[in-house]
């Protein structure tokens, strides 16, 4: 089959260009943080790493991130050595900014082999779509916010991700698939949410005989065993031999943190806020009681503790309970039906669950479900009426990441960009369902698009004229709101797409 | 399911079916049947060919060439903390602050050492206007005095802004009206020509200065290709007006006066002559001329009613003209209209600097890089006009005459590139910005017929990169190498030119000298590009001599120029079908 234009390698390179141009760009905490880190472990050895605490951006990665850290650090080292001290707090000389964000322009075309595998994995008419598919992660709005101009690393991680999704795509590969898997749970536990899929998928379709659930293929078992323990050990070992576990682990998972992160992620917590806060308007109308000590902090929504006013509160217990329900539904059918159409489904289904109910979710995390997504998103008409909103409300919800005038433009063009392009697209490439569509679906997620459209100009420019500085939440409120609505929707959507094919 | 049922629903759309999608791209390549792009921007706009309608790519080409355009604004601008005098951005600031701040009698005369105007009317309007707006978000950025050298990074948000605003206003339309019209003349499918259009807004130069170091260029380069465009629709009268908007903008448009008046006086002489039209034409022109001028009139008229001094800061008599110093032997200095004379006058005195010397920097046109085998300086400077003069006027007359005596729309980017070089390469006072100049035209080459095919892509390639390298100096003087080398290696990349690839100088099939030739000429111009850039980054230059760098890039610039001229000029006389017999005419392809 000819070669499909433009290729991976093409687009690659265009947009390095373009990211290469967003050097000077507005760059987060976050690109503090990863300075801090190269300083930690460059400089310290390696039992002081998780103990460091000078800056507040401590290191609360697993290991291999360090690792990964300490690498880049030593060609740090040749550029300029200021940035690795670790006392040289919110040090930024053009040197550092050009070495760290070329690192991310490096370390993403990990994403770019891992994209070009998937594209390569699949054949015949599916192949062009496929292609469309890689490119609309590559190019997608959500790393170039994020990670080029936000500051992070996602694109690698993503890369080995879609790699290890690949890998599972053969049967060959499916040990290096687990392994490549539990290498990225190493890098960043964020993954640990996609994990129950990978689990049930590598346990039905490699432990356990493709003839009968009752065979054990304790080979495989053996193997996949014993490769995680030897990754795992490699990542934390050095670290268990100190007895440093328990402080890894306080690292890793902070408890402490409120229910929604700075700002809101647009999951159901946010709508229960929402609904909260316009609870508190109609309480005394229809006798609902009023919690006065919530009432009090006006910043409500911008701070991290959210208190509740009228609905009860909510606890990680409850938060981690409706996660592993809504992740267990789907992984029942994967157990019966491991393919991989079913496995990456299942994959996006764990990142919905994760996002939509998980404790302290950044706004960040919804790329675990788009990524996972586009990968099946073209495969027909039905999984792309369910992508739709997803893409609008995901990246839209990525919005107040970017606060700064001079980012306006690059962001909201950007989205709008790949929303026209990447949706027209995949328009002409996915294949008709052999289903019915479900009419009103279709609709609601037309009407969805349009909505945006004003609520991008009210919440960039309207309330700024009209409101100034004050009432802040509002436009972070409606934001994640509506994109609340929007992921929830897609989720039902593909619930039923899922479970239907 | 015993049979495949019928599909509940159609894809939306059928795929429209455009005739020959890929022609002056693909159909010159005596390839293998499967078509395949012959460079990147074709690859990028592939899977467009058949599907999608205009209406669908335009937007999307407008969202990316504005990205980064607007991502290369991130970086420094030219004078960023550079006291004491900053550079062209406080020069563009300092406009906008005098003329919202100041009667309009004064704009041509307030402080001259600060920057003072020295742009035609239409500048200080479209000054006044931005500084308007931008008093409404900001009062302090344009405040009298204070606001001089003002750093306010949302001051620079909002002077990109209207950099790509002004842009989006003129420039872009423009061009695109352009391409279409001009592809169509050419018989360019629309597929192939919105590959050109994005070439031809991606161009580096462009947005190197405008956006990146700060300028308002393509406002007046937006006008000469409206202009250009209304004359392929054959809007004699709206070409006039436009060219005049372009003239009362920027000087600098004078560089196609000829060519414009060339083309319409040719359009009223040939085939018949038609006297209606150029009466049209000349008074379309002086009436486009006066309105310019009214409101700075207007203002002047008003201001000494009102008792208000062009300059308060000189007590006694009227100091003597600028210029033209026998004017006032014959003139009132207390009549009514002499505060009039004198505003015209130093309108003309602050536009065209004659005072200066025949170049001012070190720019790569012929007289600077004959500098450095003669020194000029020792001839007195009557000599060096006078040879600028003939030396221009020699090098701009044959183009001219083919377009006055062959006035074809076809002829015409070609013939304006031709002149603008020559204006370059020879005549007074350049700039090394004003290579933007020729450049414009000359890149438009890329929407006519063969456009794409490798050797016009060739060269308006090698004039582009050759272009920006020439700037580079200016560039890397507010450190803005890495926008410059990004910019111009993705525009070489898309269009598949060196330093990125050599696709466009090789072919299958038997050599032909003449593509030998190009070959090796701009192999060596690109060879001598990257080693100067290796010699420059790791060498300094010997003490007695620090600009040695500069020096060698001036040469080598002028050189490449003077082939890019010669090319556009041998190409305008091909194809103007002059050297034909009459009777071959016909057989001849466009």
């Amino acid at each position: 089959m000819a070669e499909i234009y433009p290729s991976l390698a093409q687009c690659a390179i265009v947009a390095a260009g373009l990211k290469i141009l967003l050097f000077p760009a507005y760059k987060s905490t976050d690109f503090e943080v990863h300075r801090n880190w190269l300083a930690i472990t460059h400089s310290l050895p390696l039992w002081e790493w998780y103990y460091e605490k000078t800056s507040e951006w401590t290191l609360d990665y697993p290991p291999f991130f360090a690792y990964f850290e300490w690498i880049m650090s030593q060609v740090a080292n040749l550029v300029d050595p200021a940035m690795l001290r670790v006392f040289n707090l919110e040090y930024d000389s053009w040197e550092t900014v050009y070495f760290q964000r070329f690192t991310v322009i490096i370390t993403e075309l990990l994403l770019v082999h891992a994209l070009q595998m998937f594209v390569d994995s699949s054949r015949g008419a599916s192949k062009r779509a496929a292609q469309a598919a890689a490119i609309s992660i590559l190019l997608s709005p959500g790393l170039l916010i994020i990670d080029h101009i936000h500051f992070q690393y996602n694109g690698c991680m993503y890369g080995i991700l879609i790699g290890s999704m690949v890998l599972a795509r053969n049967r060959s590969t499916l040990l290096l698939s687990g392994l490549t898997f539990a290498a990225l749970l190493c890098m960043k536990h964020i993954y640990l949410y996609l994990a129950p899929a990978y689990f049930v998928f590598l346990l039905r379709a490699y432990c356990l005989s493709p003839k009968s659930i009752f065979r054990i293929q304790f080979l495989n078992c053996l193997k996949l065993g014993g490769g995680i323990a030897a990754i795992f050990g490699t990542a934390f070992g050095p670290f268990a031999l100190k007895g440093q576990i328990p402080q890894i682990m306080s690292r890793l998972f902070p408890f402490s943190r409120g229910l929604c992160h700075a700002y809101w992620a647009p999951n159901v917590w946010a709508m229960y806020s929402f609904v909260d806060r316009v609870l508190i308007v109609l309480a005394p109308r229809i006798g609902l009681p009023v919690k006065a000590d919530a009432l009090q902090s006006v910043t409500r929504g911008l701070v991290g503790n959210t208190a509740f006013a009228v609905l009860p509160d909510i606890t990680p217990r409850i938060c981690f309970a409706l996660t592993l329900i809504f992740q267990t539904i789907p992984l029942v059918k994967l157990f019966i039906q491991p393919t991989w159409d079913t496995f990456v489904g299942a994959v996006t289904l764990c990142g919905y669950a994760s996002f939509l109910f998980g404790w302290h979710v950044h706004e960040k995390a919804i790329l675990l479900v788009i990524i996972p997504f586009s990968l099946i998103a073209l495969k027909d008409r039905r999984h792309l009426s369910a992508f739709r909103p997803l893409a609008v409300a995901g990246h839209v919800s990525l919005f107040p990441l970017l606060f700064t005038p001079a980012e306006f433009p690059i962001k909201t063009v950007y989205t709008i960009f790949w929303l026209v392009l990447f949706l027209m697209a995949f328009d002409h490439l996915a294949p008709a369902s052999s289903r019915a569509r479900f009419f009103l679906f279709d609709r609601f997620s037309t009407l969805y698009i349009t909505v945006s459209i004003p609520l991008i100009v009210y919440c960039s420019l309207v309330h700024g004229i009209v409101f100034g500085k004050s009432y802040e939440f509002l436009p972070l409120m409606f934001t994640s709101s509506y994109s609340a609505i929007g992921v929830v929707g897609s989720w039902v959507g593909f619930m039923v797409v899922y479970f239907t094919s | 399911m015993a049979a495949p049922s019928p599909s509940p629903h159609k894809p939306r759309r059928k795929a429209k079916r455009v005739g020959n999608g890929a022609s002056s791209i693909t159909s010159t390549e005596p390839g293998p049947l499967v078509r395949t792009p012959s460079f990147p921007l074709a690859a990028f706009l592939w899977p467009a060919r058949g599907s999608a309608s205009e209406w669908e790519l335009l937007p999307l080409i407008l969202m990316v060439v504005g990205l980064f355009r607007w991502a290369a604004g991130l970086w420094s601008y030219s004078g960023f903390e550079k006291p004491p005098m900053f550079g062209d951005y406080e020069a563009q600031r300092h406009w906008m602050e005098i003329t919202t701040q100041l009667p309009v009698s004064q704009w041509y005369f307030h402080d001259l050492q600060w920057w003072g105007l020295d742009y035609p009317p239409l500048t200080a309007y479209h000054s006044w206007l931005c500084g308007k707006i931008g008093s409404l978000i900001d009062p302090s950025w344009f405040a009298l005095y204070t606001s001089r050298g003002s750093h306010d990074p949302t001051l620079k948000i909002f002077m990109r802004a209207t950099v790509l605003v002004s842009e989006y206003l003129i420039y872009i339309p423009a061009v695109v009206v352009f391409v279409r019209r001009f592809s169509r003349l050419s018989s360019v499918a629309t597929w192939t020509s919105s590959v050109a259009l994005v070439a031809i807004l991606m161009q580096p130069a462009t947005i190197l200065i405008d956006h990146v170091h700060f300028q308002y260029n393509t406002v007046m380069l937006g006008f000469v290709t409206a202009s250009m465009s209304s004359m392929l629709a054959d809007r004699y009268l709206w070409s006039a007006i436009f060219f005049v908007a372009a003239l009362g903008f920027k000087q600098m448009a004078l560089y196609y006066a000829f060519s414009v008046f060339a083309y319409l006086l040719g359009s009223c002489l040939f085939p018949r002559i038609n006297i209606s039209r150029l009466l049209g034409i000349a008074a379309i022109t002086a009436a486009s001329f006066a309105i310019l001028l009214l409101p700075l009139v207007a203002g002047t008229l008003y201001d000494v009613k009102s008792g208000i001094d062009s300059r308060p800061d000189l007590d006694g008599p009227h100091p003597p003209l600028p210029l033209f110093q026998d004017l006032a032997a014959y003139l009132d200095t207390n009549a009514f209209y002499y505060p009039l004379v004198e505003q015209m006058v130093q309108m003309v005195h602050r536009v065209f600097p004659f005072a200066r010397g025949l170049f001012e920097d070190k720019v790569a046109n012929f007289w600077c890089a004959l500098n450095v085998v003669v020194k000029l300086k020792k001839y007195p400077s009557e000599l060096l006009q006078r040879g600028a003069l003939l030396a221009t006027l020699a090098s701009i007359i044959p183009p001219n005459l083919i377009l006055l005596f062959r006035p074809r729309k076809h002829l015409l980017p070609l013939a304006f590139a031709t002149t603008a070089w020559g204006f370059f390469l020879f005549s007074y006072q350049v700039h090394e910005k004003s290579v933007l100049l020729p450049l414009m035209p000359m890149t438009l080459l890329l929407a006519g017929s063969q456009g794409l095919a490798k050797s016009t892509r060739a060269w308006v390639g090698f004039a582009n990169i050759l272009g920006c390298w020439t700037m580079f100096p200016l560039l890397q003087r507010v450190d803005l190498r890495v926008p410059y080398a990004v910019l111009t290696l993705l525009w070489a990349y898309l269009l598949g030119l060196p330093p990125t690839s050599l696709s466009a100088y090789l072919r299958e099939g038997p050599p032909v000298w003449k593509e030998w030739l190009t070959f090796f000429i701009h192999g060596f111009f690109y060879l001598a590009m990257g080693l100067w850039h290796v010699l420059e980054a790791f060498l300094k230059p010997p003490p007695e001599k620090p600009d040695l760098w500069v020096v060698i890039n001036v040469g080598i610039g002028a050189a490449g120029f003077s082939l890019c001229y010669l090319w556009c000029l041998g190409s305008l006389i091909l194809e103007s079908e002059l050297l034909l017999p009459p009777r071959t005419k016909k057989a001849k392809t466009q």
